[in-house]
């Protein structure tokens, strides 16, 4: 049986995933970021920029489909070099624990 | 490298685990990460998950290298950062949808008008407790000034909506035809001068009536249970129309209710008193110079009492009504005496007492405008003893074409038997 290079890779993606959400791990690392985002400022920083878009938009007319498309890029990009790092760090633990020998 | 899988016996005879203990050093031929290596922890996860592990051998970790990991770590970052902005949006869409978004941008002068009230006898909100109690509120209906823990009541009746609106109005049409046979009787029988009286009281009782609710809860219901009706002590009340019928006491309504357990005699009329005799026990309590209103068989007082507030009041003629009861349904007889004249006519309420047994009386009430209902409103009383009498009083009763006999004699024996 011969299965493809990109079916085995998103296989692994997959499973992956799938191990993340089994043992709480996505969880712990979902509220790893926050709080650390809270914690060097970037919410509030993505605060300010959210007010400026709604008084461009009008605080009647404002969508959540704006909100998504104005926001989105500017909080990722606004993340610390710090925290980008540190959550890497321990995403590739747990790969290293869980995904392969 | 010794077999892994393979529990074998050792040489001294020992039982091998079946599996080999994992040392850094016996790295398993797939594995091919460096990254690994240094590890040592691993090996206890590895026990654990072993057939996750085998499945995942199985999908060839091989030929993944390390920037596949990396790329698998940077999306799996990237889904969480997109996880963070995506919630943010959602809580900052909210904010603005239900208004809170830019409360903190509120002047600091607004602000000090809702700072928390700290102050004795207010709510934080800086209210003063029990505001309302004191207000007045007008009526849209009346436009009177109602105060304001009274209002709701007050619009009930006002409006005419609602349970006790509806039993008042009900209970004031009976009322009113009691109260226009009661009047045409008046005017045929007595005098005009006669009318003065009671007509002048009639009016003032009709106005205050209105103002005093026999209804209202308020009114002690105590006595209601006990006898047909209780009288009020304030000369003001529809007594008159009352007891210028004959034989149509039964309705309680016109009465009000007496808060207090008593009677003061002072105020009734002769007319009142009567009636009020006969129903009920009617002694004076050396306490509070009242009129008992329990029953006529009231166990706080004797029957001796009894009579001696009836003579007191009414003359020698008067007598205790259950005995007369027995008198009455007999004939409409008038040719006796003056006294029997009026017994008979007040009398005939006092088939109340006794007449618990319905079937004896029905014959002997034709004559009277009472009908049953009185007596099967009695029947609800469970006394023993006046079953008894009443068994005697309708073996006297039932002689009917008799003349009326001389009270004195029969009386004490039946009440020797029930003291």
């Amino acid at each position: 049986m011969v299965v493809s290079k990109m079916n085995k890779d998103a296989q692994m993606r997959a499973a992956i995933n799938q191990k993340l959400i089994e043992t709480g791990e996505r969880e712990r690392l979902k509220e790893l970021l926050r709080a650390k985002l809270i914690e060097c400022g970037w919410k509030d920083q993505l605060k300010a920029h959210c007010k400026e878009v709604i008084k461009e938009k009008g605080l009647e007319h404002v969508t959540v489909d704006d909100l998504v498309a104005e926001i989105t890029p500017k909080g990722r990009a606004l993340v610390p070099d710090s925290v980008k790092k540190e959550l890497l760090q321990r995403i590739r633990t747990f790969l290293a624990q869980h995904a392969s020998l | 490298m010794p077999p892994l899988s393979s529990g074998q016996q050792g040489g001294e005879g020992r039982w091998q685990p079946l599996e080999v203990p994992w040392t850094h050093t016996n790295i398993p031929p797939q594995c091919v990460q460096p990254c690994c290596r240094p590890l040592c922890y691993e090996q206890s996860e590895h026990r654990l998950h072993k057939s996750s592990q085998m499945k995942m051998e199985e999908m060839s970790l091989s030929g993944l290298d390390n920037s596949k990991l990396e790329a698998i770590a940077q999306e799996i970052y990237a889904d969480l950062v997109e996880d963070s902005c995506l919630g943010f949006c959602f809580e900052v869409h909210r904010a603005v949808k239900c208004g809170y978004f830019f409360l903190d941008d509120t002047d600091p002068e607004s602000m000090k008008d809702f700072e928390i009230v700290d102050q004795p006898g207010l709510d934080i909100f800086g209210q003063v407790f029990n505001q309302w109690k004191s207000k007045e509120c007008v009526c849209p209906n009346c436009s009177r000034s109602i105060a304001a823990s009274r209002f709701a009541p007050h619009l009930e009746k006002c409006l005419g909506m609602g349970r006790n609106s509806s039993r008042i109005a009900n209970r004031r049409i009976a009322n009113s035809n009691n109260m226009n046979k009661s009047e045409s009787d008046q005017e045929d029988n007595d005098d005009i001068n006669d009318n003065d009286w009671s007509y002048g009281s009639e009016k003032k009782a009709k106005k205050r009536k209105s103002d005093k609710n026999p209804n209202s809860p308020r009114r002690s219901k105590s006595l209601k249970h006990k006898n047909g009706f209780s009288v009020c002590t304030s000369a003001s009340n529809t007594l008159p129309l009352l007891f210028s019928s004959s034989g149509e006491l039964s309705n309680s309504d016109p009465f009000k209710y007496n808060n207090s357990t008593g009677i003061s005699y002072e105020t009734l009329g002769p007319e009142e008193l009567r009636s009020l005799l006969t129903t009920q026990c009617g002694v004076i309590s050396e306490h509070t110079k009242k009129m008992c209103t329990r029953s006529l068989r009231c166990p706080q007082h004797t029957d001796e009492q009894r009579r001696t507030v009836r003579i007191y009041f009414l003359g020698s003629s008067a007598v205790l009504p259950e005995v007369e009861s027995s008198l009455d349904n007999d004939s409409f007889d008038m040719t006796d005496s003056q006294a029997l004249i009026s017994r008979l006519q007040w009398d005939g309420s006092s088939d109340l007492s006794p007449s618990d047994s319905g079937s004896s009386k029905t014959s002997e009430n034709q004559g009277w405008g009472l009908g049953t209902n009185s007596s099967e409103s009695r029947k609800t009383k469970k006394k023993k003893s006046h079953l008894s009498l009443v068994g005697t009083a309708s073996g006297l009763g039932s002689n009917k074409k008799k003349k009326p006999k001389p009270p004195a004699p029969p009386t004490p024996s039946i009440y020797d038997d029930i003291n």
